[in-house]
């Protein structure tokens, strides 16, 4: 499944799973060594989930705290450390999201985080470097009903029921779109498995 | 396959709409108590995250203030001194959940059970009754040699059909309860209250609402913890998001279990 596509990627994966490993251990200092090599991944997740600064920290300190408690729960075998900890991060941000902590009229997550172009950001670990997870093919080859609803919930935290209300259609609608489109997806991405 | 017209949702749509995040209330509810308690279940939800995950590369990074590592160090650091302080026993320990929990993993290793997992996942755990109701996973009740003399109350609080339930457990001679919610999902328009119905047939005592998705300790006052007791019946109603208003009645009852002895 890994290539090794750039030396200094793989490498920063390996150190990546070392350091899951020994977390798993009870090992402190293995903490600070995920955390550096993926804040700014994971935060720029939860912000975009959150789309508000403040609540985007306190999802990413829960994050790490929770990683610390529970840390034997990543199984090495099932992912690569980096997707298994976004897809963590994005799941307690939605978590968050959804138990309504997020304070109400949050700005635009341009606003919130202004990212200036000369400043440019640490490298971050690509779950996938190359772009060549057939997700990226298959989504685009949906509806755009159902490409677009299915993006605004996965990155936007948007349930059924916000979609269908800002897309001012019955939600029976939106659920067939989006199941429709979750047929294909998943066929098309079988195809690659 | 399927029939389009139809869209009848199968499991593999359901996990897909759970790991994009499209649930809400009941539905939610229902795909995190399956992810939770059903292995197919839980193997979708895994094969679909892993197949998302990479769009998560599209995501702009940010970089976090400095200060957010910090605290991050400062809360594990209060969490592993709490650990350290109930494993040493020393005195009254902090009231949190992991003070609880870790008193929890002393019982357990009272009772002979020795799990290595994180202190909430054996609370969690232990007293599952997912598959076998009734059991004890780990034979603790066969457990030879004597139990430590606060061996904790527990209640489990199925909830309909869900396959969902809470797990209550209480120390006794303590004033600390730890409800554990995990895979509960609010929906946003109810929250859940929790009561103790009294053994002298007095009014209910609210234990106050549950967390959805959470396990929390809570402090109970002297006189309701004088009816905490093994078979003390706990009740669950549905209430408007706040808990029972002072000057309603109390919502239906969703979910009703005991307290047994372990």
């Amino acid at each position: 499944m890994e290539d090794a596509p750039i030396p200094a990627e793989t490498q920063a994966r390996e150190a990546l799973r070392a350091a899951m490993a020994r977390l798993a251990t009870g090992d402190a200092a293995a903490l600070e060594e995920v955390y550096k090599a993926t804040r700014v991944k994971l935060f720029g997740i939860c912000l975009r989930i959150l789309k508000d600064r403040k609540e985007a920290e306190d999802a990413l300190q829960d994050v790490f705290v929770n990683l610390w408690q529970r840390a034997d729960r990543y199984d090495p075998e099932r992912a690569s450390p980096i997707s298994w900890l976004a897809t963590f991060a994005r799941n307690r941000a939605i978590d968050r999201l959804r138990t309504g902590k997020v304070r109400g009229g949050a700005v635009p997550v341009e606003e919130a985080a202004p990212l200036p172009d000369s400043n440019p950001l640490p490298d971050q670990i690509m779950i996938d470097g190359e772009q060549k997870a057939r997700v990226h093919t298959c989504l685009k080859k949906l509806d755009d009903n159902a490409r677009k609803n299915i993006r605004a919930a996965f990155f936007d935290g948007k349930t059924y029921g916000q979609l269908a209300e800002s897309a001012d259609v019955p939600l029976g609608t939106m659920k067939s779109w989006i199941r429709r489109g979750m047929i294909k997806l998943r066929a098309c991405l079988e195809v690659g498995e | 396959m399927t029939d389009e017209t139809e869209m009848a949702r199968d499991d593999a749509v359901l996990a897909a709409e759970y790991v994009v995040g499209l649930l809400e209330g009941e539905d939610l509810l229902i795909a995190r108590g399956r992810a939770a308690n059903d292995e197919a279940f839980r193997q979708l939800v895994a094969e679909w995250e892993d197949r998302l995950a990479p769009l998560l590369d599209e995501v702009a990074p940010a970089i976090p203030d400095e200060r957010i590592w910090a605290n991050i160090e400062a809360q594990i650091g209060a969490l592993r001194e709490a650990q350290a302080s109930a494993q040493a026993g020393e005195g009254e320990a902090p009231s949190n959940v992991i003070d609880l929990t870790a008193r929890l993993r002393r019982w357990q290793w009272t009772a002979g059970i020795t799990s290595a997992a994180a202190a909430i996942a054996i609370a969690y755990l232990a007293f599952s009754p997912a598959q076998q109701p009734g059991a004890i996973p780990g034979n603790s009740v066969e457990a030879p040699g004597p139990i430590a003399a606060a061996d904790p109350l527990v209640a489990q609080v199925p909830i309909g059909e869900t396959g969902l339930r809470l797990d209550v457990t209480y120390i006794p001679e303590s004033d600390r309860m730890l409800v554990a919610a995990i895979g509960l999902a609010p929906d946003g328009v109810h929250d859940h209250e929790l009561w103790l119905v009294p053994g002298d047939g007095s009014e209910l005592r609210s234990l106050g609402v549950v967390a959805p998705g959470e396990v929390r300790a809570m402090t109970l006052s002297e006189e309701t913890t004088r009816y905490m007791a093994d078979g003390a019946q706990l009740l669950l109603t549905r209430e408007p998001l706040g808990g029972k208003p002072a000057d309603k009645d109390a919502g239906p009852v969703v979910a009703e279990g005991a307290f047994k002895q372990v």
